[in-house]
């Protein structure tokens, strides 16, 4: 063990006085954090987006009111979103495409209509593809204010059934306030099996109340591009320890090892234990870097979040096993290594958001590290408990198992 | 004396080629074995095999009683190695590689620290142990590149090629170190290709090319592969008709003959003959410009035995 250590601590030091390294796994993501978030978020804290949205109500009916009110009425989405009640649909569409709105909503004038005839109906979403975190989250609310209407609609349509099988036996009945059909998402709902609009069933009230509203009210485009860019770059201390590792090969450092009394174990484990300490090290140093350049809210659970750190860290130095096997010289691993860690940081949402992918590109999340990393940051943000994060956490160490265990299995020491 | 090392039908092969063939040798406890031989010959091949980075195709090592194959942990704690290339890491300093090797022999604490202290003496380094590597000379490297492999007080010591590349001052304090090395116990393997380190240093020398032991033995053992005779080559004005058979006559001479700008003559024993030699010119009525003797040495044994120099 005290030989697995001094490996670990002499890798750490060697790496950590790499000035390149030093530069890309903390002035680079820390660069790009204030670059980002400055760019496509304003410097917003956290509290508020401060973005602008437009609602535009066109229904002809009552329920389009509903979901207005719903919207203006949250003081938890006011307080993120600068709305406003507006009639001119198509200026509405036109400000989202020149950038002026980050976001808006349509509601259709048939919608009334349409659920009280039980069929689907759409609300239209629009996003500014420049604003996306902000036109993200806008979306995410909406969707809670569907979620909210849904279950009073199939709540109502129920009712509405029983009432109809009485009326059916005993004459009619009137339910108390319910609708017939639910909107699902922004998109199309499933049709309800009978017109039950003669039954006068309504939507009453439109809340917004759904959970995944509440967490990603806190998260400001900031907080989002610290989340992401730490996802990424913790990976880059994978990359610096698989060039440590070639160097080494190169060197006859690793050879001159080889002749001692040192196991292999220990002085592979030693290589990942120093880079894995190396990736605690530059994780703490972003989260504390944030907090105090840009006052990054990581949420309350710090323990959690460093917890989601560690576990990454972990996954880099089983990417630095596999990278110094796949890669015979520094300049292989230094083409496969971003490209890889690319790869993990796309399909991870390290940039933009992950539900804004195509979506043929989203069943390969679940083997990105960084998917799972800036998922659970960006949880635990918005006030998610260490439970929320068990199973990230828990993929991600999985993921990095697999890469030490390939790259062990492929790696030559020669 | 008993043997400390001892390489049995030692065979390694690369695809088609054979890299060490059938070598074998004995190092006695206490003394400093040359392994010679030019580039490419099977030196560090045979080294990687003794300190257990290469597994042998065919025979076996035992250091210290150890066997490579089933003992390797042993052999391993047993030996010190002073690798070719400069095996140190150059960001961190002399001392903190040296507290890195020590501790990879299973040294710490106190015993480290004196062990340091100890070893940057012996390279003569210690004013400048806090100094990063990268900041030394190629010659303060290469002394470095020697504590390190001495910090945990090895019974064998295996030194592949350690001078190359650096200037005649930090050359002769390596050489002197070795020495220090061997009078304090430590046996040495020392592989070159430089025939000066070896004949200074060595007690019994192994030439090897082309992946074979050649021959083996004391450098006055190896002279005798060539006869032992002493060169004398006599540069004459001009060679006087038949001198060649009146030299041959002189007692103690086995052979002379013309050569560019004068004569080269063979004898065992050059200061017997020299007297008598420069009397049979002068008589011939020939003027010497200049006397040249040359004992044979490993560059001529290695001639001899393989018809090509030790530097082609």
């Amino acid at each position: 063990m005290r030989t697995l250590l001094a490996i670990a601590a002499k890798d750490a030091k060697v790496i950590a006085r790499d000035k390149t390294a030093v530069l890309i796994m903390l002035a680079m993501p820390l660069g790009l954090i204030f670059i980002l978030g400055s760019a496509l978020g304003g410097l917003d804290t956290g509290d508020t987006l401060d973005a602008k949205v437009a609602i535009v109500n066109l229904d002809e009916g009552d329920t389009g009111a509903l979901f207005v009110d719903g919207l203006t009425g949250s003081e938890e989405v006011s307080a993120l979103f600068n709305m406003d009640v507006r009639t001119d649909a198509e200026a509405v569409r036109r400000d989202v495409e020149q950038g002026d709105l980050q976001a808006a909503l349509i509601i259709p004038a048939d919608l009334t209509e349409k659920i009280a005839a039980g069929e689907p109906v759409s609300l239209e979403v629009l996003q500014d593809p420049g604003s996306q975190v902000s036109a993200g989250v806008w979306a995410s609310v909406v969707r809670a204010a569907v979620s909210s209407a849904s279950a009073q609609i199939v709540a109502g349509r129920t009712l509405g059934e029983l009432a109809a099988e009485a009326a059916a036996g005993t004459g009619a009945q009137t339910a108390p306030g319910a609708g017939t059909a639910a909107p699902s998402g922004t998109t199309a709902a499933p049709s309800a099996p009978t017109d039950l609009s003669a039954l006068g069933l309504t939507l009453t009230t439109v809340t917004v109340t759904d959970a995944e509203a509440t967490i990603e009210k806190r998260v400001s485009t900031l907080s989002y591009y610290a989340a992401g860019m730490t996802g990424m770059f913790l990976l880059f201390g994978g990359m610096f320890g698989a060039f440590a590792f070639i160097k080494e090969r190169r060197e006859q450092t690793l050879a001159r090892v080889l002749a001692t009394p040192a196991s292999r174990f220990a002085i592979m484990g030693g290589k990942a234990f120093g880079i894995f300490v190396l990736g605690v090290g530059q994780f703490l140093v972003l989260l504390v870097g944030t907090m105090l350049l840009f006052r990054v809210d990581w949420g309350t659970n710090i323990p959690a979040t460093i917890a989601v750190g560690c576990a990454e860290a972990f996954a880099a130095a089983g990417m630095a096993t596999t990278l110094a096997a796949l890669g015979k010289t520094e300049r292989a691993v230094g083409g496969i290594g971003p490209a890889l860690i690319m790869f993990f940081a796309a399909t991870g949402g390290s940039m933009i958001p992950a539900e804004l992918l195509p979506a043929w590109l989203l069943p390969l999340q679940v083997i990105s590290p960084v998917y799972w990393t800036v998922g659970a940051l960006l949880d635990l943000m918005g006030g998610a408990g260490f439970s929320a994060v068990l199973v990230p956490i828990a993929a991600v160490l999985g993921i990095g198992a697999v890469l030490f265990g390939f790259g062990l299995w492929r790696l030559k020491y020669e | 004396m008993s043997a400390i090392v001892e390489v049995s039908g030692l065979k390694k092969h690369f695809g088609e080629l054979a890299a060490v063939d059938n070598v074998s040798f004995a190092i006695e406890t206490g003394e400093i074995f040359g392994l010679l031989g030019p580039n490419g010959a099977g030196k560090t091949t045979t080294i990687s095999m003794i300190s257990c980075l290469l597994d042998p195709d065919g025979g076996s090592v035992v250091v210290n009683g150890h066997s490579t194959a089933s003992e390797s942990r042993a052999v391993k704690q047993s030996l010190g190695v002073v690798p070719q290339e400069i095996a140190l890491y150059p960001t961190l300093s002399a001392a903190e590689n040296l507290a890195f090797w020590g501790r990879m022999y299973g040294l710490s604490g106190a015993e480290l620290k004196s062990a340091v202290a100890r070893a940057l003496e012996l390279a003569g380094l210690a004013d400048r142990a806090k100094e990063r590597i990268e900041k030394y000379s190629g010659g303060m490297k290469r002394r470095i590149n020697i504590a390190a492999g001495i910090l945990h007080a090895p019974k064998v010591l295996l030194m592949d090629e350690p001078t190359v590349g650096i200037d005649p001052q930090s050359r002769n304090h390596i050489l002197e170190t070795v020495k220090d090395l061997n009078a304090a116990g430590t046996t040495v393997l020392y592989t070159s290709h430089y025939m000066e380190e070896v004949e200074f240093l060595c007690d019994r020398i192994a030439i090897m090319d082309h992946g074979k032991l050649i021959a083996s033995g004391t450098l006055p053992e190896l002279r005798q592969v060539v006869g032992g005779m002493d060169v004398v080559a006599v540069t004459l004005d001009a060679v006087p008709e038949g001198i060649e058979a009146a030299i041959r006559a002189i007692p103690g001479v086995e052979h002379a003959e013309r050569a560019e700008g004068g004569l080269e003559v063979l004898a065992p024993d050059s200061s017997a003959i020299l007297g008598t030699l420069v009397t049979v010119i002068e008589a011939a009525g020939a003027r010497i410009a200049s006397i040249t003797v040359t004992e044979p040495n490993l560059e001529s044994v290695f001639l001899h035995l393989t018809g090509k120099s030790l530097r082609d």
